[in-house]
């Protein structure tokens, strides 16, 4: 078993249309360390500067925000659930 | 007395809530909740896709009074999914907000519907927004839905914010100093460029349609009194892949910094971030706003666009296609300009090129 982490529509167009990829367990930092060196450009997508998330980017373990866990330190086992939500424009 | 019987009694003395039967056998509305809604007056801010959806509905439901402001007219590719619209429409030269209004006077004239044609900014949001029990998130941009935040919990209103974008959609209720607001959850507004735009990840009709069902459910409950049936999460629909998710955001409140609701510091409303132009989502285009109050004459702007162009206009809007240059460095841009002397430049998505051609054909 391994981390899921989910790719929203909007970013897809990095990964070639993958939605879902695997990684090996850790902590978000390391799970989206994972993601931006699969994907070229994720990186700038997610991150203002190392260490630091765009503020328009949010990360939700389980469906519970990291802002409110640990952060990018928060703990990260096999079975769960990283869902990527960027804001969105559309309407 | 049964609900359903009582309901029967009341439709045969008041024949206008006939239409509402089905609605009001709904127990947490019922008869209560049907004069509540009849009672409420809503803002919605947008009229385009999530708006049409939203227009639709809430006007069917019986909500007494609808200010429907939206900026833009109509073009043949808003039809796959812009409910309210028509071929009609389109020839007739309607801007979005007249055609609504139109509609929904065929749906059920009982609705006072407001149609302003208008862009809302920070000069003028508040004349619209006071008196409102609601108000609702039709745009297509994050400038906007920021401004609509700082309104909400400057005057205590709640809001509904929905945006989407291919088959994803979002959407979550604001009720101030009770829910985090819209800047808790997403704090800045990303740059231009780093977001796709509904142009280049297109948009489907359902999303939509999912989307804005999601907030028109949320007005209902919050209009008719049953606010603890209101959603407490974001909402995050993937149509495609059929991934649906409650995000917990409840701590963002406490945690977060947030300069809009716990320090009271409006940068949308204050005009910090106000921008005079804005590339339109998703359309190769760029509007040019002005200062509350301008008035443009047609007939004389008309005479000048002769010499690049046909113009034409009726009471509502002038539009002409300018052609500029010649061989390879020909350039085709239309132009539509509003009473209020707003004017959405097409062709392109450089702010100073449209600025240019409005200077050069409207006078800045």
């Amino acid at each position: 078993m391994a981390v899921k982490v989910r790719i929203p529509t909007p970013l897809r167009q990095l990964t070639n249309g993958v939605d879902m990829i695997e990684t090996p367990a850790g902590d978000i930092a390391q799970v989206l360390q994972h993601v931006c060196q699969k994907f070229d450009g994720m990186d700038k997508r997610l991150f203002k500067q190392p260490g630091e998330l765009n503020r328009f980017v949010n990360i939700y373990l389980n469906d519970e925000d990291i802002r409110f866990l640990e952060n990018l330190a928060t703990v990260v086992k096999d079975g769960d659930d990283v869902s990527i939500v960027p804001a969105i424009a559309g309407g | 007395m049964a609900l359903s019987d009582i309901a029967e009694q009341l439709e045969k003395s008041d024949p206008s809530l006939a239409r509402y039967n089905r609605q009001m056998l709904w127990e947490p509305i019922g008869i209560a909740g049907q004069k509540k809604l009849k009672a409420s007056r809503v803002l919605m801010v947008g009229c385009g896709a999530l708006g049409t959806v939203l227009a639709n509905t809430l006007a069917r439901a019986g909500v007494g009074h609808l200010t429907i402001i939206d900026r833009d007219f109509i073009e043949i590719n808003n039809l796959q999914r812009q409910v309210l619209f028509d071929q009609q429409d389109i020839a007739d030269q309607l801007p979005k907000a007249v055609a609504a209004k139109k509609k929904i006077a065929q749906i059920n004239s009982d609705v006072q519907v407001e149609a302003v044609v208008a862009d809302v900014n920070h000069t003028n949001i508040l004349n619209y927004a006071g008196g409102c029990d609601l108000l609702l998130d039709g745009t297509d941009n994050f400038e906007t839905r920021f401004l609509i935040n700082d309104v909400s919990i400057k005057l205590n209103i709640p809001w509904v914010y929905g945006a989407c974008i291919s088959a994803m959609g979002l959407a979550m209720v604001i009720r101030p100093g009770i829910t985090p607001c819209l800047r808790c959850v997403f704090e800045t507004v990303p740059p231009p460029g780093m977001n796709p735009t509904c142009d280049t990840a297109g948009v489907l009709g359902p999303t939509v349609n999912i989307v804005a069902s999601w907030q028109a459910m949320e007005a209902l409950k919050l209009l008719t009194g049953n606010i603890n049936a209101v959603s407490r999460y974001l909402f995050s629909f993937d149509c495609w892949d059929n991934r649906y998710q409650q995000l917990n955001v409840a701590k963002a409140r406490d945690i977060a910094d947030c300069p809009a609701c716990k320090h009271h510091n409006y940068e949308y409303l204050s005009g910090k971030f106000a921008s005079s132009t804005t590339t339109l989502c998703g359309r190769n285009a760029v509007q040019i706003s002005q200062p509350a109050g301008s008035k443009i004459n047609f007939e004389q702007i008309a005479v000048g666009l002769k010499a690049v162009g046909s113009p034409s206009f009726n009471k509502f809007m002038l539009k002409c296609t300018i052609n500029e240059g010649q061989g390879e460095r020909q350039r085709q841009h239309e132009l539509t300009l509003f009473a209020d002397g707003r004017a959405i430049i097409k062709g392109t998505n450089d702010a100073s090129v449209a600025r240019a051609i409005y200077s050069k054909y409207v006078g800045a």
